[in-house]
């Protein structure tokens, strides 16, 4: 194998790659002021997808901001959805 | 018929106190209990336990909880768990408690529960020390489940449900990513239940899972975290029979 230049092998600066950044994006928001491990966060080609249901729309809000920080420069789509607070219209039969 | 109104994954914190209290409020209407399967807060502080406990006080049906993962983060579950029980839930943790409802005696066990895996698939008590715990942590919270869904069992009564925050099985985990099986439940849990018998068991922890699922011994397991029923709670009706129980210790009860 041939390297050329100063750039190290195995594909580029850790800081630039994307899977490592989402990777430590996580980390945040698991153990930040979120507490938060039920969103799905995932690379898009050099798009970044958020996926899952979030406990109320201030979480939601303050998820995306904080994605869109840590991933700074990369374009975030959010499918966040907000969590259904209404009474079931309906019981199951365990019969 | 006993009706039995379960949640899990609500994640309360101060901006959400109110969302579920106008649904709660209309269940003495459609359920004899609500069991609260963990994960009530986000960090487990105080603060958001004190959420929680103002959204289920006299709510007009006995309401039984065990606590999740997020509500140990903050290292004070036993601050947690006094908050809510001054709210009037009981809150069990290698116990089980019996409720009554028309008549009916409707016994409770529950356990957070831990991970580990499924069969064929899970971590064993082997090599370094932090391991070995792991695996015996989830096996000293299913041996709890099955003593007491056993004395309960003893106490004839009309229905038993297992009550866990992890999954016993892995099929109300389907659409997680296969990788993290082994964080959202354990086989032990289910064989504790069909050790020890019980009518239906109830569980959440896993957001993109799905709800329905059965342990090997035939008891029906339902996820209900809030995610995945998309609703403030999901209803099940459980036909009475006289001691409906499965399971070797149950009949030996007999």
């Amino acid at each position: 194998m041939t390297t050329h230049g100063s750039q190290p092998p195995g594909g580029g600066e850790p800081e630039q790659n994307l899977e490592y950044r989402i990777a430590h994006l996580q980390d945040r928001l698991a153990s930040g002021e979120l507490g938060e491990l039920g969103v799905r966060v995932e690379a898009r080609g050099r798009t970044v997808l958020l996926t899952g249901t979030v406990p109320s729309a201030p979480c939601r809000d303050e998820i995306v901001r904080t994605v869109q920080e840590e991933l700074a420069g990369v374009p975030v789509h959010s499918d966040l959805v907000v969590t259904e607070t209404s009474s079931p219209d309906h019981a199951e039969e365990l019969a | 018929m006993i009706r039995i109104a379960a949640v899990g994954d609500i994640h309360m914190g101060p901006d959400s106190q109110g969302l579920l209290r106008p649904a709660f409020e209309t269940l003495p209407e459609c359920a004899d209990l609500l069991l609260l399967a963990g994960d009530l807060t986000r960090h487990g502080t105080p603060e958001e336990a004190r959420v929680v406990a103002r959204e289920v006080r006299d709510l007009g049906v006995p309401v039984v909880a065990v606590l999740g993962n997020h509500d140990h983060h903050d290292d004070r579950p036993d601050e947690v768990t006094a908050i809510l029980r001054d709210a009037g839930a009981h809150v069990l943790e290698g116990q089980g408690t019996v409720v009554t409802s028309g008549g009916a005696r409707i016994g409770v066990a529950g356990t957070k529960g831990f991970g580990g895996g499924f069969v064929g698939r899970c971590a064993g008590e082997f090599g370094e020390p932090v391991m070995k715990e792991f695996v015996r942590y989830s096996r000293r919270c299913a041996d709890s489940l099955r003593a007491s869904l056993e004395q309960l069992g003893e106490e004839g009564c009309d229905a038993r449900i297992a009550l866990t925050h992890f999954s016993p099985v892995p099929d109300t985990l389907a659409g997680e990513p296969l990788e993290i099986y082994p964080f959202l439940g354990s086989y032990l849990l289910a064989e504790a239940i069909d050790t020890a018998g019980a009518d239906l068991a109830v569980h959440g922890h896993a957001h993109a899972g799905t709800e329905h699922g059965m342990t090997n011994g035939g008891v029906r397991v339902r996820n209900v975290a809030q995610p995945v029923i998309g609703r403030a709670f999901h209803v099940y009706h459980l036909p009475v029979h006289d001691h409906v129980t499965t399971g070797a210790a149950a009949q030996a009860a007999r």
